[in-house]
Formats: C-alpha cells, structure tokens, sequence
C-alpha cells in the first residue's frame, strides 16, 4: 500500500498561527499507529499533489488569503481530489477562502472563495481573540470538547448545504451564534487556528478515519490528556468572567 | 551627510504652566516609584512612566522636545541595539558622555520612554527604543534625526493582527514629516520593512543576515509571491508583481563582518553573541555614523556591551549558573535556539498579556533542532510545549516552577524564556 500523503498547502501564505503543526500531527498520529505516512508541503508556483489523502489550509492575512485562491484555482488538483474523497480540513484564514465569498481590505471587498463550502463570510462587529471551548458530536454520537484559540475579523454564516462542526460554548466561533466550524461531505473548516489538531486528538483521528475510510485504534497520551484538561480549566475560569 | 556630533539640541518650546504641570507629574512619578522599590516590586519605573503620563497626558512629547532623538524599532533586536547604538554615540561623546539619556530598560511604549527620559532633564541626546506602535508618534512629535528600523515579523497576533497595518502607519507618518522626517536606518533584507520606509526622504539600507523569510513570503505593496534570486552570489528579493525590490545597501553583513560603504570590512568585536547581533550591530553603526560617529570609536563603544537589559546575561540561581536567552516570537526562537547549546536546556513559556495569549508560535518553531538532548520545560505554559516536544521527538521532563526547574545543576544552563518568566528570572537573580 502507498503511503497516506498529507498535505500542507501554501504554508507560506496560510501558516501564520503555527498552523503546520496540524500536519505534522496527522503525519505522526499515523505513524505511532504504524502507518506509513508522508507530509507533501507546497508552496505557490509548485503544483498540488492530486493523491493526498488530507489537505490542509491554515491562517494568513487578508492578501495572503486572495493569493491562495487565485493560486489554488488556477492549479485546479485540490479540486480533483476532492472529487477523488480526499479530505479537506481548513482553519481560520483558510476556512474562510474555502466558502462562498469573504471579504478583505478595509473596504470589505468580495472576493469569490473557492466554493467548496456553503458559507459566506464578512466582516463581523468585533473581533474575535481568545480561547474558545466548544462541543463537537462525533459520528457515532458520542462528544467531544474542542479547544483552541480564536482570531478572525470575519463572521460567518453557513448556508443550507453546510452543517456546523461545532456547538459554542466559550467564544464567538462563526458570529456569535453559538456555533463554530462547518462540514459538507468531507471539507471541514473551522475558527479555532494553529496546531488545533494537536489539542484535539479525537478530530484529528476523524479525518484520518474519514480519508482512511476505517476506524484506527485509540492512542492513549497522558501528556496530551494533561494538556486538554488545562486548558478546559482555564478556559471555562476566564469564560465566567468574559 | 553625517550630522555634527557635538551640535546642542533646539531647547523645548513650552510654556510656564506646560513646564509647571510636567515638573509636578514627574515629582509624584519619582514619589510613586520610590514607594514601589520600598515595597521590592521592582525598579518603579513602569509606575512612575504610567503616574505622569496620567497627570501630565503631554509627556511623552514634551520631554521628547529639546533633545536630539535616536530612535530603534523592529519586531526583534530592539533591547540590545539600542544599547549598542547608545554606546556607540557615548564613544563618540567621550567627557561628554552625560549628554546621552537612553530607556535602558527596555520599556518602549510611550509611558515607559517618558519615564526614562524623565529622570535625565539635562541630557539633550535621546537614543530610544520605540515599540512598533510608537514610532508613529516618534516620528510626528520627536522630529529624531535617525530611525532605525530592523526587522517585521509575527508577534503576538492576539494584539497586533496583521503586522502590515504597523507598515502602513509608518509610511503614513514618514510622508508627512516629508524632508523634516528622519533619516532611516533600514533593513534591506526584510520587504516588509522596506516597504514601510519606502516614503521616507532619505534611507541608508543595511543588508543584513536575515535567517527568518517566513513572514516576507508576499509583496507588501501588491501581493504578489515575490521571488528571491541570487546575484553575485547574494541573495536578493525581487516583486514580479509591481517591481518592489531589495535596496542596493550601503552597509552589508557578510560572514560576521561588516562591509562598510567604502568596501572596507570589519569585525565588531562584540561580547554579545549571534550573528544577528552583528547584523543589529550593522545598523547601530550605519545609525552611529550618520549621527557622527567614526567607526572605529563607534566599534569601541559597541565592544562594552554585555546583557543589554539582561538578555545575554549569566546568572546564579543556588548553586546553578545559568545563560538567559530571550525569545518572544517565532523569529527570536530562530536566533536564540542555536545559542542554547547546554545539556539540559531549559525552556521557560508564559502567556500573559506580554507574552501573546495565544502559545500556538510553539508550532512555528523549529524545536526539532533540539532531538538527541533533554528539556526541561517549565513556566505556566509548559505542558504546551512537552506536548509540542513530543510531536518533535524531543526528550523532556515538565517542571511548571521556574526556581525548581533551575534546581541545584553542577553545569551551566542556558535558558531560553518568553517575556514574563525572562523578567522573573532576572528579577529572581537580582539583575533588576
Ligand atoms: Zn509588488
């Protein structure tokens, strides 16, 4: 069997929140399981692989954000791959290119995303920066508390095709409507940047499993653990003084 | 053309009761600090800086007035090339040494320098380190007469957002002091800074060694990926998009060298280490010079610095010595890992307000360069960064407190710490 391909795109454009660690946490998650794995980084002007099992887009600013949608547009293999059941996981920046339309500049202009999502961004009243905790409901129905850290400027609204990922419970997350994140088939996309999957193993697995299209076996990590349950902690001690 | 380094500055403008008003802030901000280093919480300075700026809100520009400014900014190096600078200027200065006010401390934000310069009415030369946000204000109320801009790169997102707003503000505030404005001392390597500097009338750009391009991925003007292409053997960015491109520099750094305009090199004999710091000590001399300076007694100067407000610095905790290295951004980790070479090393993370509350820069971090020796990680955030570790392949251990993670060592230690714990630390050692 070929190796599982996970790939990072345009980290240059999209990675300004750490946001490589999710790929390195997918690549290694796979690895302590004993499946061979390879991360595939590309950068503009290089072509995207059109056989990664999991793409990732992470955080970038606003000009950053329409060079990766003319970039990936016109490359066209994300797409195809797509297409092909691969995974898409986007994060902040990058959730937001993945919808409909979003806006940048200071005179908000539109900009077409790469319709992969039926969501629309614009700018919200606030902006959004902090620690966010919010309830994600697995597959099977069981829950799952994501943590992670918010900063966006957009708001966004998804439409009747798009589901939310997740339900709010300390932070903005799309627009302060109590929810955070989208899902339509096998994109994803969610607020909460940077290495997100590091703090949230069970979402990272999902993917895997999604593009793997079979359950994987637990990995136990009291490291990990220790570390969910600090933040859960801290995070719920500032939210009731939000 | 270089300035005359004895001219006397053009005495302040301010009338009876500015004068009035500005004495008094100044004695209830001395009395306000005093009561703090009674009470051991510190040097007072922070409290005296936030006690007159609330009294007297015009401060930070009227004691700005009457002297002749020097100003240092950047994402990285500030600290330590404002104290390279100010001592090369002392040099230059010799008997007259005491003309030379500096915010030595590194307290940078509008309050921080008004205390600095508080305390020294006399003294008519300012070199001043100037947080990003500041140097706006600098430019409009201090008139300086060299800026030193080293370096843009992400820092603490939580509170700046898009480090190209800061950009923008500065070109902004460059154009309207228009001739009037200051001579930059700028970092050719960096677009984003030359961007930002691009309004100014005049600039001496400084080819420096820059190891950190990941935040000058596009054209700040356009957008576009710029490309980088070799010349001479030199590496130079380029904007295929609308032509922006790397200055020719008058200064270059080159294998620890500096390349002065004349062709001649030198090596700053520097007692701090890292070759970033020939690079920050490339602008300090380019500024230097342009204030007046000679370069060999601009070098002589810049050879007295040690641990600019205590980076750099050897400490005693117990019977441990320890090295203190600051990083506060995923560029300053690039410089400060390869200098911690010690076996454990120990990594000291926080996130505080001064810190960034967002610790996600660990995953921006090369800590891979770190496999095949141990971590100690402590500070408040130190189970971010075993799990950070891990994913790294790094071996650890987890001491949250940062005198136990010290411990009793029979080696030296290097300590790479973020803000917060790196202020403790050298507040624990008794350094400030
Ligand atoms: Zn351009």
């Amino acid at each position: 069997m070929s190796p599982v391909e996970i790939v990072l795109v345009y980290q240059s454009l999209l990675g300004i929140y750490g946001d490589r660690g999710n790929a390195m946490v997918l690549r290694q998650r796979l690895a302590r399981r004993g499946i061979d794995a390879t991360l595939t980084v590309v950068e503009p002007g290089d072509p995207l692989p059109a056989t990664g099992a999991v793409y990732l887009l992470g955080g970038g600013e606003d000009a950053a954000q329409v060079s990766a949608v003319r970039a990936l547009k016109a490359d066209g293999h994300l797409f195809r791959a797509l297409d092909d059941g691969a995974v898409l996981f986007a994060v902040c920046a990058g959730y937001q290119i993945v919808g409909e339309t979003f806006t940048v500049g200071d005179n908000d202009d539109v900009i077409d995303g790469l319709g992969l999502l039926d969501v629309t961004t614009r700018r919200g009243p606030e902006r959004a920066v902090g620690e966010v905790l919010s309830t994600w409901t697995k597959p099977d129905g069981t829950e799952s508390l994501i943590t992670g850290f918010e900063n966006h400027g957009g708001f966004t609204y998804l439409g009747i095709n798009a589901r939310p990922l997740a339900r709010m419970e300390i932070g903005i997350g799309n627009a302060g409507d109590g929810t955070d994140g989208a899902v339509q088939g096998r994109v994803l996309g969610i607020y909460p940047h940077g290495p997100i999957l590091a703090r949230n193993p069970e979402l990272a697995d999902h993917l895997l499993e999604l593009a793997l299209g079979r359950e994987l076996d637990p990995l136990p990590d009291p490291e990990l653990d220790e570390l969910r349950r600090q933040r859960i902690t801290a995070v719920r001690k500032a939210g009731l003084r939000r | 053309m270089p300035t005359t380094l004895s001219a006397s500055a053009v005495p302040a403008s301010l009338s009876r009761a500015e004068r009035l008003r500005l004495w008094a802030a100044i004695r209830v901000g001395d009395a306000a600090a005093l009561a703090s280093r009674l009470a051991g919480r510190g040097s007072g300075a922070s409290i005296r800086g936030q006690v007159l700026t609330r009294l007297a809100p015009d401060a930070f520009a009227q004691l700005l007035q009457g002297r002749r400014v020097l100003a240092v900014s950047g994402t990285n190096g500030k600290t330590t090339t404002t104290h390279l600078l100010a001592a090369a200027v002392r040099a230059g200065l010799g008997a007259d040494a005491g003309r030379l006010v500096t915010n030595a401390d590194g307290a940078n934000l509008h309050y921080g320098i008004a205390s600095a310069l508080s305390q020294r009415p006399h003294a008519d030369i300012a070199v001043i380190e100037t947080d990003e946000r500041v140097v706006s204000d600098m430019i409009a109320h201090a008139r300086p007469e060299v800026l030193v801009l080293l370096n843009f790169s992400r820092d603490q997102l939580d509170r700046h957002h898009e480090i190209k707003a800061l950009g923008r503000a500065w070109r902004v505030a460059l154009e309207a002091a228009g001739t009037a404005g200051p001579v930059i001392v700028a970092n050719a390597s960096d677009p984003l800074v030359v961007w930002s500097a691009e309004t100014a009338a005049r600039t001496i750009w400084v080819e420096t060694a820059t190891t950190w391009n990941a935040d000058g991925t596009l054209c700040p003007a356009c957008g576009t990926v710029l490309r980088r292409e070799e010349t001479d053997g030199r590496d130079r960015w380029l904007c295929p998009g609308c032509g922006l491109a790397q200055p020719v520099a008058s200064y270059r750094v080159e294998d620890d060298h500096i390349v002065l305009p004349g062709g001649t090199m030198v090596r700053p004999d520097l007692q701090v280490p890292g070759s970033f710091n020939v690079s920050n000590a490339a602008c300090a001399l380019a500024a230097a010079v342009e204030f007046g300076v000679p370069v060999p007694v601009a070098l002589a100067g810049m050879h007295t610095v040690t641990a600019p407000a205590g980076r750099f610095a050897t400490a005693y905790f117990g019977r441990t010595r320890a090295r203190l290295l600051l990083a506060k951004n995923p560029a300053g980790w690039a410089e400060a890992l390869p200098l911690a070479t010690s076996d454990p090393v120990i990594l000291a993370i926080d996130s505080v307000a001064a810190d960034g509350k967002d610790v996600s820069w660990l995953w921006d971090v090369d800590y891979e360069q770190l496999v095949g020796r141990r971590v100690v990680c402590t500070g408040p955030r130190a189970q971010d960064l075993a799990v950070r570790l891990s994913y790294a392949g790094v071996e650890h251990e987890i001491e949250p407190d940062l005198r136990a993670a010290l411990g009793e060592r029979e080696l030296p230690v290097d300590v790479i710490a973020t803000y917060t714990p790196f202020q403790r630390l050298l507040k624990m050692a008794g350094l400030r």
